[in-house]
Parts: structure tokens; sequence; C-alpha cells
């Protein structure tokens, strides 16, 4: 073919631009946004303004009327929040706070000023006290008693027709107060909290965390009897929960990390005022038109859209209910809204859902976007799933056995065993696992490219690193090497690692104080022990790995310098009896100590067959002339060939049986809310973020061009909302790649013989032949085969709908929902991936003709 | 004296399922000789050849080549390889390579040659075994005799000490045999070192120095040329009788 005479010809491009594009149309796939903003509009609208006083409070009252008070005392009045009017105002004073309960509203201000208005009265009634001070926050008890807090921590209380002052035993500035019942709240500067449990009566201080001993706590709320909230001018947020059953809401405070600040504890916005919706559903509002709508209290702190612009402050949030509320903020402003605050998506009302075409108008947003997110995690699953794919089956067909690990490289297996692995594990103790991953690899590369230096060019190889262990020294290194792994290095402190027979004794007594299996020593009863692992996972790990090292130490340790067959005296013998006194006990041994009693038919079938089974298995183990053996010693003896396992092999057996033998549902369910890998690698990905961010801030005036880029690649991989876009790719990814492994290791095993050889015999490496011969032989021939499982992931991915992604398949659950046009809806989602899957089919017909090797394959007329 | 290229001392192969397919067996190959070894199918000619290269390791005994070991485990077994070239009964071509990347394969990344070079180098050997109009095809659309020359050119192209050849022409039609005979032929001319099993009686005479006949995992006679039309040992006679029946 004749690249030259074509428009455009791929492989006219030269090699490092097309990976350089390749790589950035990957990138630009995983960065996309999954929504634009453009879909939302503010769900606040500006009420006509009245005048250009600031208004610093609100409140709606019973009859669900909203009042608006200001400065220069100006009172607004919203009849059901819709009609608006001025009242008329018995002070010209700022009013600067005001509350309502069933009988009265109250609002304060400035000088001392007081007034109030009852439901059935049309005026407002001023109550001025005789010292002027400024009050900063006013509410009512349960007995209808008004409470107001002013600086120096004065707390005057207005009952009976007197104001009386509340020794308060602080001098701080006090900013709110507020009543749930008879328990009352009131915080202050310098990250003050008091609180009363008898209707105000005595106030005392609360404990609140030490960061923000010098904020200043702005406004503090109640949402009924188990949740408080709270907020400093600096933008922190604290919480209060119930704590167990004795300790009431308003104790216990601590400092939220705020998860979409990145776990910061502070929005940084200088805060004006809160209001709480629900028990996690919170409003913020703040300087220069802050709007902040979190509906988990806290965690996810979302800044809503305003319809206008400028830069007020915002100074007070009003609630009717969770939907209909006002805010108010300087220069006249109002703002009104029926959605919680919340930013409404745009066109969701006045269509005609019968109406198909309308229908689809209305819901083809939803689904392209259920369709990209899909694309998205099925790309990623796809790669990750082919590279682990690729590694494993690789690791799978490695004939690596450990006879050659011993035999052939004693020198690089003791750099491994007793360098690099200890030096890792110290570097993890002492600096965390982050510079202990860092240290192996870098470890291993610095030993394999020093050992291809000294060996460069070199006919007889020096051993490894230019060490050679003289032929009578290597059989004791070995045992020594197995002893080293039998019982560790037991140095002291952190420099000790354990071996694997203290690994297997402490993970077994660990899993024993489980006490799992009744008081009995049938078999059948210790069932309960196979959930062992997810008991204490770690130490599973542990047993595991204590099993392969005692495998390997008992091996090197006894080991005579030959590398063949073991053979163990009467090792048959041994095997038979231990499954003959296995099944005695299952049998005569009886969990409900009712003697040996057979009480059921299937009881007795059960015992028949397994005395069924153990004859069987007796029969296949011993040698057939049973009169023989009871001569011959020789035929008990148990021949096994321990240097043949090939630990690679074993590791990625492991690893494939446990994915294709689990069900994907509970994988992602497991990964995603069990592991919470997302979360983790949210965590890891923003740390990294971070360290990025301070090396382009060294950067001087490149700073400036990267650390937007690094924002927006962090953001959309790590930021708010990306666990289960992340546990989803991981989830998809593993589970692929234990298929694509065996599929591509039966393309590897249909490669003839002879290649590797020929490979081998013109001087390539093993990993050589591999990369340039065999693999891209085997990936043509299991194209096909790779085909189905990439058609099979993206079919499977419908599956991450259950860890809240919201692909295809949910945003199809969503449109239902919305719209109850089951079959419409399903209808449109099956066509949507069908176009996904058979263009992603035809991708890979198209593959398979260009890839086909000349002169191979099935060929001859029709 | 002439210089030794290969020198096989003692050798044994037990294969591990108790095979005992070479009983210690001993030659040597001078640099520029050819050596053929024939005898009957598991007679274990082509175990000596395959431990010669490692791509089987050998029981017991050593190999040398120039005068080092490369049996030892230490010994870097790629190295080694890389200077013995050799020759597949099956051609064993990379078949999604055309064939000059085939032969530029091992010097690209085995000699690390640029792909300019190795192509140019390359060019050379095509010529030697008359491939050259046929660089850019795939092996599957070749005949088998090209296929065969291809082989030996890409064996040829790492310019190694000495050539194995694994009965070259066993999986070729009679008609095609003649072409790669041909080429094996001139470079036993030129002076290549190469040790050839085949069952090519004619063939072994023509063109090697001399031959090893093997039975049974023993050398059971061995000289110039000429012992396939005087052959010493009964058996030896009657191999060659029954070869003259099959043709």
């Amino acid at each position: 073919m004749n690249h030259e005479n074509r428009i455009f010809s791929w492989k006219g491009i030269p090699r490092s631009s097309r990976i350089i594009i390749i790589t950035t149309m990957i990138i630009v796939v995983l960065i996309t946004p999954n929504l634009a903003e453009g879909y939302y509009e503010s769900s606040w609208e500006q009420v006509e303004k009245r005048s250009e006083n600031n208004y610093n409070s609100a409140i709606i009252d019973e009859n669900g009327d909203a009042w608006v008070f200001g400065d220069n005392g100006e009172i607004i009045f919203g009849d059901k929040i819709e009609q608006w009017m001025n009242f008329e105002s018995p002070t010209n004073e700022n009013l600067v706070t005001a509350y309502a309960n069933n009988e009265r509203i109250v609002a304060a201000g400035n000088n001392g000023v007081v007034i109030y208005k009852e439901y059935n009265s049309e005026e407002w009634v001023e109550i001025k006290m005789e010292t002027q001070i400024d009050i900063n926050s006013i509410s009512m008890n349960s007995n209808d008693e008004i409470f107001v807090v002013s600086d120096n921590g004065a707390i005057w209380c207005f009952k009976q027709d007197n104001w009386i002052e509340i020794e308060s035993l602080v001098s701080e500035k006090l900013n709110d107060i507020v009543f749930e019942g008879e328990r009352g709240l009131i915080s202050g500067s310098s990250g003050l909290i008091l609180g009363s449990e008898n209707n105000g009566e005595n106030w005392e201080i609360r404990d609140t965390p030490n960061e923000v001993a010098s904020s200043d706590i702005i406004s503090i709320d109640f949402y009924g009897i188990n949740r408080g909230y709270a907020i400093t001018s600096s933008g922190e947020i604290l919480k209060s929960t119930q704590e167990e059953l004795t300790t009431t809401v308003g104790y216990n405070w601590y400092l939220k990390e705020i998860e979409s600040e990145n776990q910061s504890t502070s929005l940084d916005i200088n805060l004006t005022s809160l209001e709480v919706l629900s028990t996690t559903k919170i409003l913020l509002s703040g300087d220069n038109g802050y709007i902040a709508l979190s509906k988990d209290g806290g965690n996810i702190v979302t800044p809503q859209l305003l319809s206008i612009e400028g830069d007020f402050s915002i100074n007070d949030i009003a609630m009717k209910n969770a939907f209909v509320g006002i805010i108010v903020g300087d220069n006249g402003t109002i703002l009104y809204t029926e959605n919680g605050g919340e930013d409404s998506a745009v066109g969701f009302e006045i269509i005609d859902l019968s109406d198909f075409s309308e229908f689809v108008d209305f819901t083809k947003d939803n689904l392209l976007e259920g369709l990209k997110a899909t694309v998205k995690i099925v790309i990623f699953g796809i790669l990750l799933g082919f590279f682990i794919g690729i590694a494993l089956a690789m690791c799978k067909t490695a004939p690596t056995t450990l006879k050659q690990m011993i035999e052939g490289d004693l020198e690089r297996t003791l750099t491994l065993f007793w360098i690099i692995i200890p030096s890792t594990l110290f570097c993890t103790r002492i600096y965390g696992s982050g510079l202990g991953i860092l240290s192996l690899s870098g470890l291993i590369i610095l030993f394999s490219l020093l050992n291809y230096y000294i060996n460069k060019n070199k006919i007889e190889k020096e051993g490894f690193l230019g060490i050679s262990i003289p032929n009578r020294h290597r059989n004791n290194l070995i045992r020594i090497l197995g002893l080293t792994l039998l019982i560790g290095m037991p140095l002291i402190g952190k420099w000790e690692i354990k071996g694997g027979i203290e690994l297997i004794y402490t993970a077994i007594s660990e899993f024993y104080n489980f006490h799992l299996g009744s008081n009995t020593f049938k078999l059948s009863a210790q069932i309960a022990y196979i959930f062992a692992p997810i008991g204490n996972p770690s130490e599973f790990m542990r047993l595991i790995l204590g099993v392969g090292l005692t495998y390997l130490g008992l091996l090197f340790l006894t080991t005579n310098g030959t590398f063949s067959k073991k053979k163990i005296p009467y090792g048959k013998l041994v095997l038979i009896s231990i499954l003959w006194v296995i099944i005695l006990t299952e049998i005569f041994v009886d969990s409900d100590s009712s003697g040996d009693k057979i009480t059921s038919w299937f009881d007795l079938g059960w015992r028949l067959f397994l005395v069924l089974i153990g004859l069987l298995v007796t029969k296949r183990i011993l040698p057939k002339e049973i009169k023989s053996v009871l001569k011959n010693s020789n035929d008990y003896t148990l021949t096994i060939e321990p240097w043949k396992i090939r630990p690679l092999q074993t590791i990625a057996t492991l690893y494939t049986d446990f994915f294709r033998n689990t069900p994907l549902l509970v994988q992602f369910m497991f990964i995603h809310f069990g592991l919470q890998l997302g979360k983790h690698i949210q965590n890891i990905g923003l740390d990294l973020t971070s360290d990025l961010i301070a090396i382009s801030s060294l950067l001087g005036p490149l700073d400036s061009l990267l650390h937007p880029i690094i924002d927006y690649i962090s953001g959309s991989l790590f930021g708010p909302g990306k666990r289960s876009y992340l546990s989803a790719i991981f989830a998809l990814g593993l589970n692929s790649a234990a298929y694509q492994c065996e599929t591509i290791r039966g393309a590897i095993a249909a490669i003839p013989s002879g290649q590797m050889e020929a490979g081998r015999s013109i001087g390539l490496t093993y990993m050589g032949t591999m990369r340039l011969i065999i693999l891209p032989q085997a990936i043509r021939i299991c194209i096909p085969p790779l085909g189905n499982e990439m058609v099979n992931l993206v079919l499977n991915s419908s599956l991450a709908s259950v860890i809240a992604y919201t692909e295809l398949t949910r945003q199809g659950k969503l449109v239902v929902a919305i719209t109850f046009q089951i079959f419409w809806t399903w209808g449109m989602v099956m066509i949507a991936y069908f176009v996904v899957t058979w263009s992603l089919a035809l991708l890979l017909r198209r593959l398979e003709e260009k890839t086909r090797i000349p002169g191979l394959g099935i060929s001859g007329g029709n | 004296m002439e210089e030794i290229v290969l020198d096989i001392e003692n050798l044994e192969k037990i294969y591990p399922g108790g095979v005992h397919a070479v009983r210690g067996i001993s030659f040597n190959v001078k640099k520029g000789e050819s050596v053929a070894i024939i005898g009957s199918s598991g007679s274990g000619k082509s175990t000596v050849l395959r431990c010669i290269n490692r791509l089987i390791e050998p029981t017991k005994g050593t190999i040398k080549l120039n005068n080092q070991i490369i049996n030892n485990p230490m010994a870097d077994v790629n190295d080694i390889r890389s200077k013995i070239g050799m020759v597949f009964q099956s051609f064993e071509l990379f078949s999604h390579l055309t064939v000059l990347d085939n032969i530029t394969l091992g010097l690209r990344h085995v000699r690390g040659m640029k792909k300019e070079e190795a192509e140019k180098s390359a060019l050379k050997v095509l010529e030697r075994v008359d491939m050259l109009d046929r660089t850019k095809a795939f092996p599957g659309n070749l005949s088998g005799g090209q296929k065969q020359r291809v082989a030996i050119a890409r064996a040829l192209a790492m310019h190694p000490d000495v050539i194995l050849f694994d009965e070259p022409t066993s999986a070729l039609d009679p008609e095609l045999i003649g072409s790669v005979l041909q080429t094996i032929r001139s470079l036993a001319d030129e002076g290549m070192t190469m040790v050839i099993v085949t069952h090519e009686i004619n063939f072994a005479r023509d063109v090697a120095d001399r031959i090893i006949y093997m039975d049974k995992g023993v050398i059971a006679e061995q000289g110039p040329s000429e012992i396939i039309e005087s052959p010493k040992s009964e058996r030896l006679k009657q191999f060659l009788s029954s070869m003259n029946e099959e043709k």
C-alpha cells in the first residue's frame, strides 16, 4: 500500500506524534465534564426593589408572610411572599435581627430598640431597653420570653414586662441566639458557644474545637432535637449531633471537613447567615452574593447561581419550608425561591410527555449525558482491563519456575529477599506507603540497570551485579534464605520482619478468636470460617503470605542442591489417614450431642456419600495391588515436584479465579461501598494534586498556566462526586482484566512453540520475544474474542448504576421516575446501547481486517 | 592448528520423562568446516543441535564456543545465541513481519542497529540467498523454499560464528529443495562454519567436510564425507540402505 498518495495517512505521522495524539485524545475524553453548567439556572428571583437600604434580617411568620427588616427602621411585609409592601415602622434605628413564634414576631436593632407585633394586631409596638446597647440577635424561648444578645457578653431577657440582664460569665461579643423548646444556644466571637437547658435562665460554656478559638461564630441553628449547625465568619462549618443516647445536641461540636473543598475546614468565604432546612440540608450565605447549598450536612457545599450580578452581601436567609423562602441583602436586595434555593435544571416544565417528539426532546439530553458517562467508564475500563490482562497473561505463561529462580538466578533472588524487600518495608514504616512503593520500584529499576551495564557485552555473565556466588556456598545460602523466610528477620522494633511461621500463627489465632465454629470437631460445623477473611482482611493477606513464605522456606531449608522431585516417605499414608479422620469425624461426631443417630434418609445418604468419596480417593492415591503395598513401604512414598511451581502464574491464577468466580454486581458494590476504592483513589489523587500545585508554584510565571490545568484535570478526575466514577472504572477494569487475561493467554498458547525458539535463537530475551514476536501475533488472534469481551464490558457497565454512577441505565431510571414513560425510555436506552456496542463491533471488525497477516488464515475460494 | 569454533565434550541429555536421548558424545567443529549429523529419527541428533544453543539444557557435559564454556547457568544465554545462528525445519519465520523486518528484527533489537543501517545489512544477506525481489512480502505468501532461504538469511544477518541447520529441507517439496541446498552449498564454499542435521544423504556428502552418524544417542561412526560411500560400521550400512530403499 502506498501511503504517500493518500490525503491522510495515519502511518505517515511519526510514531511519537501518534502517541501524543492518542494520549491527548484519551485525556480529553477523561476530563470532559459530565454536565455543562448551562443546564442549570438560578432558582432565586429578585423581588422589585423598594429602597436602597441594607436589609439585615428576614423572617417568615406562622401565616407564611415574610418580614424584612433593614436600616433606618425599614420594615417590608410580603403577603404570602407574593405581595410586597412597606409597613409602618415605630422606629428609625437600624433593625438587624428578627424572630417569630406562633404568638408574635419580634425584631431588634441598634441602641436597644426592640419591637414586636402580635398576629392579631396590625401595629408594631416598641419595647425600648433603657440601656442603649446594640442588639445582635433576638429570640424567644418556649415561655414566650424575649431574649436579646449583644456585645461584651450581654444577655437580656424581657419577662413580665421588665428587662433583666442574665449572667453570661463571658465578655465576648455574642452574635446569635436560638431556642429549640427549652434548649437554647448562643454563639459568639473567639469560638464561643453558650448553651442553656432551662429556657435561658442559666448559660454555660460549651466545648468547641480548638481550630475555631479565634473565629467569630456568626450564626447558629438547630434542626429539631438531633442536629445543630453553626458557621464562622471565616467560612467554617461546625456541626453538633446527638451523641449516643445520653448527650443531647449542642454539647459536642466538631469542625466539618468539607469534602468539596479538598477536605479543608473552611470555605474561604466570609459567611453571614445559616439556615437549616432539614437534618442534613443547609443553606449558607456570605459576602459578594454568595449563596450555597449542602444536602449532606456540609460534606459537599455547592455554591448556587444568583440571578443578579453585584458585590452585595447577603445578610439573612428566611425559609418558610424546605422549598419556599427569601434571602435579603445590601442595597434593598430581596430574592425569592420556590426550589429550596437550589439551582434548577432548565426546561423541566410545560411539556407534553405523551407526545413522542417532545418526550425525545425532553429526555435526549439526559440520555446523551448517560451515554457519555457510559462511554467514559467503558473506555477506561477496557484500557485498564487490557493492560492488566496482558500483564496477567504474561505472568500465567511465564516459564520462570522456582528452580530457575534459585538455581540460575540465586544472586538476583537473594538481592530481592535480603535487600529490596527489607528496604521497602523500612521505607514504608518510616515514610509511609507512598514512598515505600516508590523505593521498591526505584530499587528494582536501579538494580536492573546496574546489572545490565555490568554484564553488557559479556559472554559469561558474572552472576548478578558482577557478584557470582561460588558453587560450594550456594546450597548453604539457599538454606539460610529458607530459614529467613520461615522465621523472618527478628531485629528490634520497626526493623523486625516477621517470618512465615509467625504470620500463620498470628493469623490463625486471630481467626480462632472469632469463634465462628460450633463447639465440635465436625468439619461441616466450621463452615462459617469461610467468612473469616472479611472479619480481618489484612490478617488474611498475612495468612496467604505466611503460607507462601512457609512453603518456600521449608523447601529452601531442605534443599540438597538437585532441585528435583521430592520423596516423602509414607506421605500417601498420611494423606489418606487425614482424609479418613475427617470423614469419620463427620459421620460419627454429632454437634447436637444426641449421639450418632441417623435421623433421616438424607443423613444416611450424606454419610454413605462421604464414605464412597473416601473410598474412591483412597483407590486413586494408593497403588493398585493392596497386598504389595503391605510388603513394600516404598509404595506409600508421596512424590511431589515442589520446584516446578511458577510463582507468577500462581499469583495471576489467584487473581483471575477470584474475579471470574464472583458476580460483577457484587464486585461493584464491594469495591465501591465496601472497599471504598473510589474514595481512596480520590484521596490519593487529591494528595498528588496538592503536591503538583506546590511544585508548579515554584515555577514562577509557568504557574499561572499550569495551575488552572492541574486544577481542571484534578477536578474532573478526583473532584467531588467522582468517587463512583473512579470505582466504576476500577470495578469494570479489574473484572474485565480477569477475562481478557484468559483470552490473551489462549492466544499466546496458540502461537507455535517454534516462534519462541526462533526468537530466542537470534538472541532476543524472553520478554523481547514476547513483545516483538509472540504478542503481536497473539493479539491479532484474539481480536475477535477480545471484541466479544469489550462488547460485554459495555453491557456490563450498566451495573455501575447500582453505585450511583449516572450512566445510561441510571439516567433511564431517572427519566422513568420523572416521566413514567417506561416503554419509550427503556427503548431509547436500548437503542443507545446498541449504537455504542455496534459501532464498537464494527470498529473491531475493521481492526481485524487491518491487522490480518497476509497469507495466513483460512482461504480457498467459495 | 586450525581454530576450533565449537567443542562438545561428553554431552548427555536425559529428558524429564526419563528418555536418555544423548548418551555422552564428543566432537568439535573447526572454523570454516561444515559438519553433517545424520541418523535415523530418535537418534538424538536434533537434541544435540538444540543443546548447542541452549534451547535445551544438557544434563551433563560441556559445550565450548570459541573456547568459552557456554552451558553454565550463569552464562549470558542471549548473547551466546546471537553468536549461533539457527535454521529450523519448519522455518519459524515471524509471520506478522515482512521478509525485510524478519531479518532486521535481530539486528535492531539484539545488535542495537539503527533502522536504516539494519536494512542495508539485511539487503546484503537477502542478496546472498537470492531473495532481493521479495523483501516486502509476508512469509505467508512465500513458497517453502523461499521461506527457508529467508530463514537462512535471518540467521546469516547476525554474523554468527556458526550456523546450526535443523533438517532444513525435510519440510520442503522435492522440487523446492534444490534452491535451499544450493544456498547452503554456496555458504559452505564461502567458508561458513556449519552444523547440519539432515536426512539428505547426498547433500550431506556434497556439502559436509565431515559426517557424524548418530545412533541411539551415541556417535556410531564419523569421518570425512567418503564414509557414506564406504561405511565401516554395520549400523551405518543398514541406515544407508534403508534410506536408499525409501528413494
